[in-house]
């Protein structure tokens, strides 16, 4: 295991995401602990002072997302898990929901507390099957236990967690959509101001939060925040769980501490690119990070400020290994493709940019490609920079210009010559099994 | 009152503005499709996008989401914002099909404005445009078009919160999306659906009435009264220019009301009217009275007024039927000319047709008469009644000849061709509000102005002038 594991510190059996299996390892530990000794305050403090940034790809520090909650302002709040895990490449949301149910259940409790939250919802994606089967029964499992519900282990708090089902839109994995999706409506990110922390589900305030992020929660308060902030960097305290895919030879979901080496990531503990080719670049945190070639990430360790170093991010957790002899243009266009689908056609640039862009680029790829073409895509990459409601438009553009400032000559070459740089089929064989 | 700086200017916000509506009521235009001063904020066309300076570099953001905030400064019109809008409306037109030429919206566009203002070069693009459905039926009065539309939800957010139908919403994501009606809601049932046709900033939703009728930039638009209920919407009547008369081709055209448009007035209907007001051609243009008439025998206009007069002065139980749908002028003239001599009744002209909204909470009243509040005034409540009468002066419509007690005279004005004026004594064909001048009083009381769009029919009559000549002192017993 790439550094100390918090999540995926048991070993996975048929039983082990059951409630009898995770109170055998501690499970709920935690939770009896918040209720019974701390008050909201000091939850809140506690999450606050171990510095955990949300792995849902912004990074943005958990405990100030909670702190603009005010307890004492009358109105209802609420806690939404973001389990619509959409991001290509990423899938360690996936791996919680599947075999630590409980964890994320045990955390949203707790953290419905912190805040005093009388109904949580966890929004997962409607394609996820075994996933949400295996919550489902885990949430069944906690009310029955009466871990969930009216006057949670005897004391006088109660909340209830719903789990709503997606119905397949990457939106809808922006906090804001996610919201209306859930308040029944098109998934449409919403304009800010005001904040979700101010104005959220049923405009009232609403904390969102990552499914990996809430679910080191118990692991937080079991330890205490000091005791995590031992785990990581300074900056970026804890782990995070990379779900790798690619031509990798175990592709899977691992652990990894930040401060990890990248390099001795992929090339030791994932068993390095498949067929033993040379790594021509990875796609850092599923696909809207900017990518970084074999040689960017020589020095880089698994932090966020080292990333940042780098020139591109952590995003999701979801990194893309590409083999030497991969054809980036079209590596882009599966990108774009995605893109112009689920962009959800609210903000212009967004909506006529990501068609546009997908059309070009597969004019390129069709031997239509003509000079300016590039250019073109810049353009429209920085007609979305900043301009529109969600982060959707910048991640394309970033996926984007990232692509284009590193692999130019690949996509001049094929809109010259008509064929790709790297003709014929990429033989690399086939993965070995995957890890847990 | 939060103090900003717009270009530089300080400007006083109001308390909750946002710097798109402090820009504008500061006289500073932000472009933008789908911020609508009545309409929620739904920040999707991203044209207003301005720029803050800040301590750390400027960022930017729309102005129409933007809330005003004490000494902000504002660009509304530098390099980064010029840019950023000529890409945006690059990217509006990049589906756009550019159809000006056969566009109904053409000469009041928005995107048609905006491009040769603040972009003006052709498109980059190479690749074919995305195509869509062309006419699409919305409702039996407005059709789609598909290409056109830029999307601003301005329609939809129209029927969701000021005409309450919920009929639009917009299907499907991306380049693909698709403005079109709720499965289970029709627009038909939105008396009001016209008005997205007014909003509609690009030419996308299109009036069937107006469809490939004219030019806008050959009519002109009047100030008038919409005489549909007793609201009194004020409206503009748009008509051919007199410069572009048409004199070889169908000249009915030239007094026609080729469509009718709200005019913005807070105190009355703030921007909308409904769909009787976009019909009021079906009101206006039907066929009308030839002129006067003795008995159904056409004469001249002198002959008709002696005759009336004669009849005037003969009765000796003369009554009254005042019409509702005359303007605080005649129903002056009228109480000078026949109070104290006739007894005088308020009649209601129209009555609610079948199927039409009788009242709700926006703007449709349940009587169907532009000027029943100051006839009442001038004239009571009383409700019509003819008994014992010996003569029956009758102006305008809704009156039936069965009421008229045996051996009565009558004497009847009415603008519109019908069966029974041919019945009367004496009949004048009056002008319409479209002929004349005049004002209209509202159940609020609020007085709204309308000025004739073309001259007065030939043998046609001014009501005014009918009371005038028929004015007899009362009899002095002898």
């Amino acid at each position: 295991m790439p550094g100390r594991a918090l999540l995926m510190d048991f070993a996975v059996t048929p039983t082990s995401h059951r409630l009898a299996d995770y109170r055998a390892r501690g499970g709920y530990d935690a939770l009896r602990k918040v209720l019974g000794t701390m008050k909201p305050e000091q939850v809140t403090k506690e999450v606050a002072a171990s510095g955990i940034l949300g792995h849902g790809g912004a990074a943005f520090p958990a405990g100030r997302k909670w702190q603009v909650i005010h307890l004492d302002d009358g109105q209802p709040h609420y806690l939404c898990a973001n389990a619509d895990e959409g991001e290509p490449g990423t899938f360690k949301d996936r791996w919680i929901l599947e075999h630590a149910p409980h964890r994320l259940v045990e955390s949203m409790a707790i953290a419905a507390y912190a805040l005093q939250v009388r109904h949580a919802f966890v929004y997962i994606r409607g394609e996820f099957d075994l996933p949400y089967r295996r919550l489902q029964a885990a949430v069944d499992e906690a009310y029955e236990a009466g871990l969930l519900g009216e006057r949670i282990l005897g004391t006088d708090f109660s909340m209830d967690l719903v789990v709503h089902r997606g119905a397949g839109s990457y939106v809808c994995g922006e906090a804001s959509g996610l919201l209306t999706s859930i308040e029944g409506r098109k998934g449409y990110p919403r304009n800010r101001p005001p904040r979700l922390t101010v104005k959220g589900l049923y405009q009232r305030p609403t904390v969102v939060n990552n499914v990996e992020t809430l679910s080191n929660l118990s692991a937080i308060l079991a330890m205490g925040a000091d005791a995590f902030r031992r785990i990581g960097t300074p900056k970026s305290p804890g782990t995070q769980l990379v779900s790798i895919s690619g031509h990798v030879a175990r592709p899977g979901v691992y652990e990894v501490e930040f401060g990890y080496p990248v390099a001795k990531f992929i090339h030791e503990d994932c068993g390095g690119v498949l067929g033993g080719r040379a790594l021509k670049c990875i796609v850092p945190g599923g696909i809207s990070t900017k990518v970084l070639t074999g040689e960017e990430i020589a020095e880089v360790t698994y932090d966020h400020a080292s990333f940042a170093k780098a020139g591109s991010g952590l995003g999701s957790g979801g990194m893309i290994v590409v083999a030497e002899g991969t054809c980036m243009v079209r590596l882009l266009q599966v990108m774009v493709r995605f893109y112009h689908h689920e962009s959800c056609g609210q903000c212009t640039p967004c909506r006529e940019g990501m068609g546009w862009m997908h059309r070009l680029v597969d004019g390129i790829v069709e031997g239509r490609g003509r000079p300016g073409d590039l250019e073109r895509m810049e353009l429209i990459a920085m007609a979305n920079d900043g301009t529109t409601i969600c982060g959707m438009g910048d991640a394309c553009g970033y996926a984007v210009t990232g692509i284009l400032a590193k692999y130019r000559d690949e996509f001049e070459h094929w809109i010259a010559q008509g064929r790709s740089k790297f003709d014929g089929r990429l033989e690399i064989g086939e993965p070995e099994a995957a890890l847990a | 009152m939060p103090e900003i700086f717009i270009d530089g200017v300080a400007v006083a916000a109001k308390d909750g503005q946002t710097v798109m509506e402090a820009a504008r009521d500061a006289g500073v235009y932000i472009p933008g499709f789908c911020w609508h001063p009545q309409l929620s904020v739904a920040g999707n066309c991203r044209l207003c996008m301005v720029e803050v300076e800040g301590e750390t570099g400027g960022w930017m953001d729309i102005a129409c989401n933007m809330p005003a905030t004490r000494g902000m400064k504002v660009l509304t019109n530098s390099p980064r914002v010029r840019e950023r809008r000529k890409v945006m409306l690059e990217m509006v037109l990049l589906n756009h099909p550019v159809d000006c030429g056969v566009c109904d919206k053409a000469g009041e566009c928005m995107l048609q404005d905006y491009h040769y203002e603040h972009n003006g070069a052709p498109s980059v693009s190479t690749v074919p445009k995305v195509r869509a459905t062309k006419f699409h039926d919305l409702s039996s009065r407005i059709l789609l078009d598909n290409e056109r539309c830029v999307l601003c939800s301005r329609c939809v957010r129209f029927t969701r919160e000021v005409s309450r139908s919920h009929a639009l919403g917009i299907v499907a994501r991306g380049d693909h999306s698709l403005v079109r009606c709720d499965e289970k809601r029709s627009l038909d049932d939105d008396p009001y659906s016209d008005n997205v046709v007014d909003i509609c900033p690009v030419g996308a939703l299109l009036s069937r009435r107006f469809l490939y009728k004219s030019r806008v930039w050959y009519l002109q638009k009047t100030p008038s009264v919409c005489p549909g209920c007793e609201r009194g919407c004020t409206i503009d009547l748009w008509h051919r220019k007199a410069e572009w008369r048409l004199n070889a081709l169908d000249a009915r055209h030239n007094t026609a009301i080729e469509r009718v448009t709200p005019r913005e007035n807070p105190a009355v209907n703030g921007p909308w009217i409904c769909n009787k007001a976009r019909d009021l051609p079906d009101l206006l243009e039907r066929a009308r009275a030839e002129g006067p008439m003795l008995k159904g025998r056409r004469v001249a206009m002198a002959e008709a007024l002696a005759a009336a007069r004669q009849l005037v002065e003969a009765a000796r139980r003369p009554v009254a039927l005042v019409s509702s749908w005359g303007s605080n002028e005649e129903l002056a003239a009228a109480h000078a000319a026949l109070a104290g001599r006739f007894r005088c009744h308020v009649k209601a002209d129209h009555a609610p047709r079948p199927g039409e909204r009788l009242a709700d909470d926006l703007l449709i009243r349940p009587d169907k008469n532009p000027n029943g509040r100051r006839a009442r005034e001038l004239f009571g409540e009383a409700p019509p009644a003819l008994e014992g009468a010996d003569l029956v002066l009758a102006w305008g419509e809704g009156f039936d000849f069965a009421d008229v007690p045996r051996g009565a005279r009558t004497i009847l004005l009415n603008a519109f061709l019908a069966p029974e004026n041919g019945h009367a004594d004496a009949f004048f064909a009056t002008t319409l509000q479209t002929e004349r001048a005049g004002h209209y009083t509202n159940f609020a009381g609020t007085v709204s102005a309308f000025t004739p769009i073309c001259p007065a029919a030939p043998h046609t009559v001014d009501a005014e002038a009918v009371f005038a000549a028929l004015a007899v002192r009362p009899r002095v017993s002898a």
